[in-house]
């Protein structure tokens, strides 16, 4: 069992009348990439400045690297990184002056500082780049300079607040790309905010998906899926001939509990896998099976499947 | 501490680069060659004023305490009218937030740099002054004179971290640049302008002009009757005291004070000069209300400030 990094215990916000975030209870194991996923207003944000230690949280307490967000909240900033949503850079200022600003805030001496910059510069490919003003940049430029301040002080953890938002598909790839290979290169636990499930599931290891600041359910995108089926299995099948009768016998099958027929194909809902049976009793009828495969349920038809539950 | 330095050294370095800065740096340089040039020759006809009055006295009643006056609000809060809330709207705040500091290093930083950066605009203009007179002169200031503008200088330098102080809590206290800067620009046309109206209005309203009755028709008569004086002086007076509300009469009230090292009779000859400690013991209340005013300037913004929610605005 990899070892937990972040804890949270009934962590609670509230703004007057509002609960932003809603007895939190939530683990995220060092090493991995955490997708922290919920609809605009959900509580994300919030969550994160509580876990920067920036907001104080109404009650309930984290641990983050071990450090108490409350009474340690300057530590977690020493070992943790934040990109918030929305973040901005000195216009005026060249990406490295930028960097450099951030690392003198951590206190890290000139020539280290200057070394990690020229490293970092690299590593978010922006090394073209490092004598440019900032207010030259596009929006992937800015977000990448994100992450290397983020990066400067080299954190355990690193917070991304919906780090793709506004991106063209070209810059969201790379931020993406950029997170999973600092992930798996460095060893570096991400926990990443998103509305965007197809973004979770393609980074994420785990989810956890919070709603009205209650954390609906949090766990591996297998698991869910399992979960959310409850151990049925849907196989998807492209026959040459489907009529009726073949349909009737399918469902006579012991185990099969569904049969949905859409033009030449077929979804066989059962509860055990029966795939070989079904595959006989299709051959048997004299059709003949051109695609077999089980139907994968995208994050999206989880994400939908829980939300109508509440 | 380490981010307090680290703030404040990037705040200097944007206000000394910042056009805001240079522009104003350059009026205030360039007027005050003008007031040096006209304050010595002042001086070399009334050469029983002494070296001070290059500062205070002037041929065409403007002076570089009267500069301040007008300009120093400007130059106080021009330098941080939008310092916290434009971090805020551009997302670097947040930024700033996240890296191991305490919260108020930002305000400290801030407010250190914008002080650094007044002292030496105020400093290297009252020198290029001194500079100046003295060459137009031939002589210097005597040791107490020298002791005396160091003291104008400090005053100054506090009056100007007065306003950035009001400028600072301006920036906490408002989302908005353009509502800070609005804010801005009218407190310094009240203090500069309005407040003045507003004494005359009140004092208009609240002390009739006499006229005596025997003098009706004739304008000598009304003036130099004792009745109409008496009305005149305490409107003067009823005036001054609704002025002393504005930190900028403050300060020249104290400049004039520290300076002239001769009372300001009017026309009456001076009876005789201040010493220095008189001088000192005249100005400290003024020096104890600007003093108290930056403070509680600060003290508010630095609350509002810890106080903030940096989430970001939708």
């Amino acid at each position: 069992m990899p070892e937990t990094i972040i804890e949270t215990f009934e962590l609670t916000k509230k703004y007057g009348y509002i609960t932003a975030v809603n007895r939190l209870n939530l683990k995220v194991y060092e090493g991995e990439i955490f997708g922290f996923l919920g609809p605009n207003g959900a509580g994300k944000t919030t969550t994160l400045l509580m876990l920067m230690g920036l907001t104080v949280p109404t009650s309930g307490t984290a641990k983050v690297g071990g450090y108490d967000i409350i009474k340690e909240s300057r530590e977690i900033r020493r070992i943790a990184g934040l990109l918030p949503e929305g973040a901005g850079y000195y216009e005026d200022l060249t990406a490295r002056q930028n960097l450099d600003y951030i690392g003198q805030l951590n206190d890290i001496p000139r020539l280290e500082r200057r070394k990690r910059i020229d490293e970092l510069l690299e590593v978010v490919g922006l090394k073209r780049w490092a004598d440019v003003k900032v207010e030259k940049f596009s929006r992937g430029m800015k977000q990448r300079l994100g992450i290397a301040g983020v990066l400067i002080k080299k954190p355990k953890i690193a917070f991304f607040d919906e780090p793709t938002i506004g991106l063209d598909p070209q810059g969201t790839k790379e931020i993406r790309d950029l997170l999973i290979r600092l992930n798996r290169e460095e060893g570096l636990t991400i926990f990443l905010s998103s509305h965007l499930l197809y973004e979770v599931q393609q980074t994420c290891h785990r989810v956890g998906i919070i709603r009205d600041g209650r954390l609906v359910v949090a766990d591996t995108i297998e698991n869910l899926s399992r979960r959310v089926l409850g151990g049925r299995i849907v196989m998807e099948f492209e026959l040459t001939d489907v009529n009726p009768e073949l349909i009737k016998n399918i469902e006579a099958i012991d185990g099969v509990s569904l049969v949905k027929q859409e033009d030449h194909r077929l979804y066989v809902h059962m509860e055990k896998n029966k795939a070989r049976e079904v595959s006989e009793t299709i051959t048997k009828s004299g059709s003949i099976i051109l695609l077999m495969r089980p139907k994968e349920y995208s994050l999206e038809d989880i994400f939908l499947r829980l939300y109508r539950r509440g | 501490m380490a981010g307090m330095i680290a703030v404040c050294r990037k705040e200097l370095a944007d206000h000394l680069g910042s056009k805001r800065y240079i522009v104003l740096f350059a009026l205030i340089l360039s007027l005050s060659m003008l007031l040096a040039y006209q304050g010595a020759e002042y001086v070399r006809h009334n050469p029983r004023l002494g070296f001070m009055a290059a500062f205070s006295g002037a041929q065409f009643g403007f002076s570089f305490t009267a500069i301040m006056v007008l300009f120093g609000p400007i130059i106080g809060l021009s330098l941080s009218f939008d310092s916290i809330n434009r971090e805020r709207a551009s997302g670097t705040l947040s930024v700033i937030l996240s890296q191991p500091i305490h919260r108020d290093s930002v305000i400290n930083g801030k407010f250190l740099a914008g002080t650094i950066a007044l002292s030496l605009l105020s400093t290297t203009t009252i020198g290029i002054m001194c500079g100046v007179t003295i060459f137009i002169l031939g002589f210097g200031p005597t040791a107490e004179e020298s002791i005396r503008i160091v003291i104008y200088a400090l005053f100054t330098i506090l009056y100007l971290a007065f306003w950035h102080a009001l400028g600072l809590l301006y920036s906490t206290a408002t989302k908005k640049t353009s509502t800070s800067m609005l804010i801005s620009v009218t407190t310094w046309l009240f203090f500069s302008i309005i407040i003045a109206i507003i004494a005359a209005l009140i004092a208009f309203l609240l002390v009739p002009a006499r006229i005596p009755v025997r003098a009706e028709g004739n304008i000598t008569q009304i003036i130099q009757s004792e009745e109409f004086k008496e009305s005149m002086r305490r409107r003067a007076q009823i005036q001054m005291n609704i002025q002393k509300l504005s930190p900028a009469y403050l300060y020249s009230e104290a400049c004039n004070l520290i300076l002239t090292s001769k009372p300001s009779g009017g026309f009456e000859r001076p009876v005789r000069s201040l010493t220095l400690a008189e001088s000192l013991l005249a100005i400290w209340p003024n020096v104890t209300a600007i003093i108290a005013a930056l403070i509680f300037c600060f003290v508010a913004s630095y609350i509002l400030f810890l106080r903030l929610e940096i989430r970001p605005e939708r």
